[in-house]
């Protein structure tokens, strides 16, 4: 592990050899607004484009993505210049007019100053609700998960994410990891008394036995046993209780 | 619908057992039925241990590939810039009027598939108009009809 | 064809193969390119095959019959060259067979209405080198396209084949990288990246494997170049990219090829059969102790899979989404290792290179730019084709002397180029000469070598919505600047063309440009302002004329126009009368026709179908 200094708005501040200069900042109480990047979820990240900054590398500038720009000697980060604050304001603004149904993206979009977007906005048939096709529920779903029941589909505008044929997937355990994830709360999880319905499908939760609340599908824990072998008899208790 | 899982499996056999492989076996699939059916991406997803999520994803991503059958005979209108400026648009246009095309660009008698391709790379002969497998140079919006009325 | 497995086992193959072919036989080499294949070259082939039965002469003893990649002159296909006196044929049709084999293969006698005539001299050119079409080319990269069968290994090994390999393996690997430096050979897919450079990026980085791999996914609409290479000399980019692969220190390589390209992809399956056969490909090549296989892979239509990193997702079998470059591919390529990627063209030159020298291919091109580049000259141009010129030559040249001058002999607008990452140059510009940095700095690009010639009946807003509307369907959906984007543009753009346009949209457009070119993920997105950039640029006052005039100065915009029928020119035929898909056109024989305004949907069949040119655009 290489150390290496940067300069972040024109302060000097430690940091590892390809750590995100997100991440970086983070640790330095530096804040840059993103949405689609996990710490968690290598692949995450790259998609929203918010968190753009302008790296200064080699005598040559340009804007890039916090989340997963690799750190390197030498370099040089502005996080709030007028092409920054433009940009990300225009990005903001297209979200917006693509997800006007968001409160998330609505706060964020305010905070530039942007109330109402200029462009055409999704509505009615094209209404994409609150998802900005980041990737992140798929991404989560795969590596950390491991299940992979949803991927991201289709192109261009369509592009979002679902279960093959939108049909209840097989392979998906109820464990809600995506919709926790969603940067946007975009996707729809319902827990009622003993059951929780999610992209379509419908999971019978376990209830714990001292306080009797349904905290976790039957599925989820299948898989769980099944994967690393823990012996089922954990899960009769929830984590309050354990 | 009803597919040869005997034929799947032989498509299969016909290339390494890899990821790589992935792609073109669904385009072989896509040849020999007519679509990608969910029973060899479901075969394919076994076989090479990949999510069906992720071979599903492929086939509504690729244009090569569609998940619902095409028309007897493809259309391909080409809409590269040579032929969209020598008026594959009022072409394209015809065709939008002429027959009860669906969302999937298939006729409601499954009769054709419209599809616009992007450059053919036959520029000279522009506006260039493929169906099937035979090609016609220097289609005009008047002639357009009369060519595909050619194919039962 | 014979395995070999040595240097001197290949010159004596060579020299075998050589004396075996009588250079002086009568040949008969018909253009099998897509364009001659659609105007009916295979059924030319097939009246030749007929012909030589019927007289029965014996194929290869008194008469050679060929079928050839793509020549090049695709306006005045189907294409017949003979061998070998160099006469080449044009639009030759089966009937002229018959006479052909006659006159020409058995008399040496010259049919003078099948060979060029200049339109203005009527001089008859019959040698194809002296065509201005081929008189002012200078093939390095379609040296043997169309001279050549290319599913034959011998006829490229008779064309020096194989050569540049035997040589580059008696080089140190690192001198072979110096020599490609030296050449300034830049990629010729669009980026104009020096190659040696990036090969010698891939060299430096440590790593136990690596890959080579050939873009064949041509996407560009209107850019055939690579086609007619992979389909017309397959063994040029196999021979380039086994040099390539050499250099690097890679033992595995890739051609992707685009999907729509079905003949590139059966060629070169048979070449790279041909070449392992051959021992040009596998263990131990010509017994050098070098291991080297290459594999085909296919693409599935989409264009955003010529990106390189999105090429490689597609390549490990996945949606073929790009990622952002930070670490570049010769560091972190296919399968994370270093991998250098590179054009089929950039590919086929690289044997010739080693052949004859990196000075030898420096004294062509300018200064940034050395050598030569195929470029697909189509659009409202007489001599549509592909042609290969040294970098450096102006518009001007290009589209004059080379193309023949506009078509119809209407008047020159703009050239567009490097398809849709590209933009337009105005006529005021044409005697830029067109190399990678001369197009950059007007606000275009090189491309992959796409040149769409327009004309006055072109309209600058109408190709901007076209090349946004070609980027909203191809767009990979990933990042918010491209995916939500694109469309606003689109709307932008259409609203202007339907006389919808207002005051703001200009810089509306432009802002929404500055947030591609900033913030997009990949080329696709950051190159896409170039075609709105660059039309606003040189053609605000056609933007204007949309916007506050609600006209279309060059007859293009539906909603912008009207059709009127010249009272003077009718002579009430009543084809149009029939043919109106609105029935609203009223007359009767011999009474001039009129349009309702009102009804009329500005399909153009009425204008198709006079045979008096009596429809107007107003």
């Amino acid at each position: 592990m290489e150390n290496v200094t940067i300069i972040i708005n024109g302060r000097e501040v430690e940091a590892v050899k390809d750590q995100s200069v997100l991440d970086v900042a983070r640790e330095n109480g530096i804040h840059i607004p993103a949405l689609c990047y996990h710490p968690e979820v290598t692949s995450s990240g790259g998609s929203c484009r918010v968190c753009l900054v302008e790296a200064h590398q080699g005598g040559k500038m340009r804007l890039v993505t916090s989340c997963n720009y690799p750190v390197r000697k030498g370099l040089e980060i502005k996080t709030d210049t007028d092409l920054v604050k433009r940009i990300r304001k225009g990005v903001l603004e297209l979200l917006l007019s693509r997800v006007p149904d968001s409160g998330v993206i609505k706060d964020m979009a305010l905070k530039d100053g942007i109330t109402e977007p200029r462009f055409f906005t999704d509505e009615g048939e094209e209404n994409r609700y609150k998802c900005i096709s980041c990737g992140l529920c798929a991404a989560v779903c795969e590596e950390v998960v491991g299940v992979s029941a949803i991927s991201m589909l289709n192109r261009s505008r369509d592009k979002a994410p679902g279960t093959p044929y939108h049909k209840p997937s097989t392979a998906c355990i109820g464990c809600g990891a995506c919709a926790y994830a969603c940067p946007t709360e975009a996707i729809s999880m319902r827990d009622k008394d003993d059951t929780r319905r999610i992209w379509g499908k419908q999971f019978t939760m376990i209830k714990c036995s001292v306080c009797g609340k349904p905290y976790i599908p039957d599925a989820q824990v299948d898989w769980i046993v099944k994967t690393i072998g823990k012996d089922r008899a954990f899960f009769d208790k929830c984590p309050d209780h354990r | 619908m009803d597919v040869d899982i005997k034929k799947v499996d032989e498509i299969i056999s016909r290339y390494d057992k890899s990821e790589e492989s992935l792609l073109a076996i669904m385009q072989d699939f896509q040849r020999e039925f007519n679509y990608v059916p969910e029973e060899g991406m479901k075969r394919l997803s076994d076989y090479l241990y990949v999510p069906e999520s992720k071979i599903y994803a492929m086939g509504t991503f690729y244009r090569a590939l569609s998940l619902e059958p095409r028309g007897k005979y493809t259309v391909k209108i080409c809409m590269g810039t040579a032929c969209h400026l020598k008026g594959s648009g009022q072409i394209m246009e015809v065709i939008d009027r002429e027959l009860d095309v669906t969302r999937s660009h298939t006729t409601v008698d499954q009769r054709y598939t419209i599809e616009s391709v992007n450059c053919l790379g036959a520029c000279a002969m522009a506006p260039v108009v493929v169906v099937g497998e035979d090609y016609y140079g220097h289609m005009r919006p008047s002639k357009i009809m009369d060519v595909l009325n050619k194919y039962k | 064809m014979e395995s070999i497995r040595s240097f001197e086992q290949l010159e004596q193959y060579s020299q075998r193969l050589k004396a075996s072919v009588n250079a002086d036989l009568p040949t008969v080499m018909i253009c099998f390119g897509t364009g001659c294949l659609a105007n009916g070259s295979r059924e030319v082939a097939d009246a030749f095959t007929e012909e030589i039965k019927q007289q029965g002469l014996k194929v290869n003893v008194e008469i050679g019959l060929k079928t050839t990649g793509c020549h090049g002159y695709c306006e005045n296909g189907p294409l017949v060259a003979l061998r070998p006196s160099d006469i080449l044929y044009l639009r030759v049709a089966p009937k002229d067979v018959p006479e052909i084999v006659e006159k020409s293969i058995k008399n040496n006698e010259v049919i003078e209405r099948l060979v060029y005539t200049d339109v203005n001299t009527k001089e008859k050119i019959a040698q194809y080198q002296s065509i201005p079409f081929y008189k002012f080319q200078k093939r390095i990269a379609l040296r043997n396209i169309g001279h050549i069968d290319p599913t034959s290994i011998d006829d490229y090994l008779l064309c020096d084949g194989y050569k540049g390999l035997s040589k580059a393996l008696t080089m140190d690997s690192d001198a072979i990288i110096t020599e490609v430096e030296a050449s300034g050979l830049r990629g010729r897919g669009g980026g104009g990246f020096p190659t040696g450079t990036k090969w010698r990026s891939c060299k430096a980085v440590a790593s136990d494997v690596r890959y080579v791999m050939c873009n064949g996914d041509e996407g560009d609409p209107g850019a055939f170049m690579d086609r007619s290479i992979m389909e017309g000399d397959p063994h040029s980019v196999l021979e380039g990219m086994i040099i390539g692969a050499y250099a690097v220190g890679a033992h595995m390589g890739y051609v992707y090829v685009r999907d729509e390209y079905p003949l590139a992809v059966k060629n070169l399956q048979a070449a790279l059969q041909d070449a392992r056969k051959a021992g040009f490909l596998g263990e131990n090549i010509l017994g050098s102790g070098f291991d080297f296989d290459i594999k085909i892979s296919r693409g599935g239509g989409a264009f955003v899979c010529g990106e390189s990193s999105a090429l490689m997702r597609s390549l490990e079998g996945k949606v073929g989404e790009p990622r952002a470059k930070y670490i570049r591919s010769v560091e972190k390529g296919l399968y994370d290792k270093p991998s250098v990627l590179n054009n089929v063209e950039t590919w086929n030159n690289v044997p010739v290179i080693i052949l004859n020298g990196a000075s030898w291919y420096a004294g062509f091109g300018t200064k940034g730019s050395k050598g030569t580049k195929v470029f697909s000259l189509v659009g409202k141009v007489n001599n549509t084709g592909l042609v290969e010129v040294p970098m450096g030559i102006t518009i001007k040249e290009l589209v004059e002397k080379i193309g023949g001058g506009v078509l119809g002999g209407k008047g020159f607008k703009a050239v567009q180029t490097g398809g849709p990452s590209g933009g337009c140059i105005p006529k005021k510009l044409s005697d830029l000469p067109i190399d990678f940095d001369s197009l950059t700095e007007v606000g275009s690009m090189m491309g992959s070598g796409g040149i769409i010639v327009m004309d006055e009946d072109t309209c600058m807003v109408d190709v901007a919505k076209y090349f946004i509307h070609f980027l909203v369907e191809e767009s990979c959906g990933k990042c918010t600047p491209c995916r939500d984007g694109l469309p606003r543009m689109l709307s932008i753009l259409t609203a202007i063309t339907e006389g919808k346009g207002k005051e703001g949209d200009i810089e509306a457009l432009k802002e929404l440009c500055d947030v591609l070119s900033y913030g997009a993920l990949c080329g696709l997105g950051t190159s896409a302002a170039n075609p709105v950039l660059s039309t606003i640029k040189y053609f605000e006052d056609e933007y204007s004329a949309h916007i506050k005039d609600k006209k279309c100065p060059a007859g293009v915009c539906k909603k912008l126009i009207t059709y009127r029928i010249d009272k003077e020119a009718c002579t009430g035929c009543t084809l149009c009368v029939k043919k109106c898909p609105q029935d609203c056109i009223m007359g009767e024989r011999k009474m001039a026709h009129i349009i309702d305004e009102s009804q009329c949907i500005r399909c153009g069949v009425c204008k198709d179908v006079c045979n008096f040119n009596a429809v107007r655009i107003e």
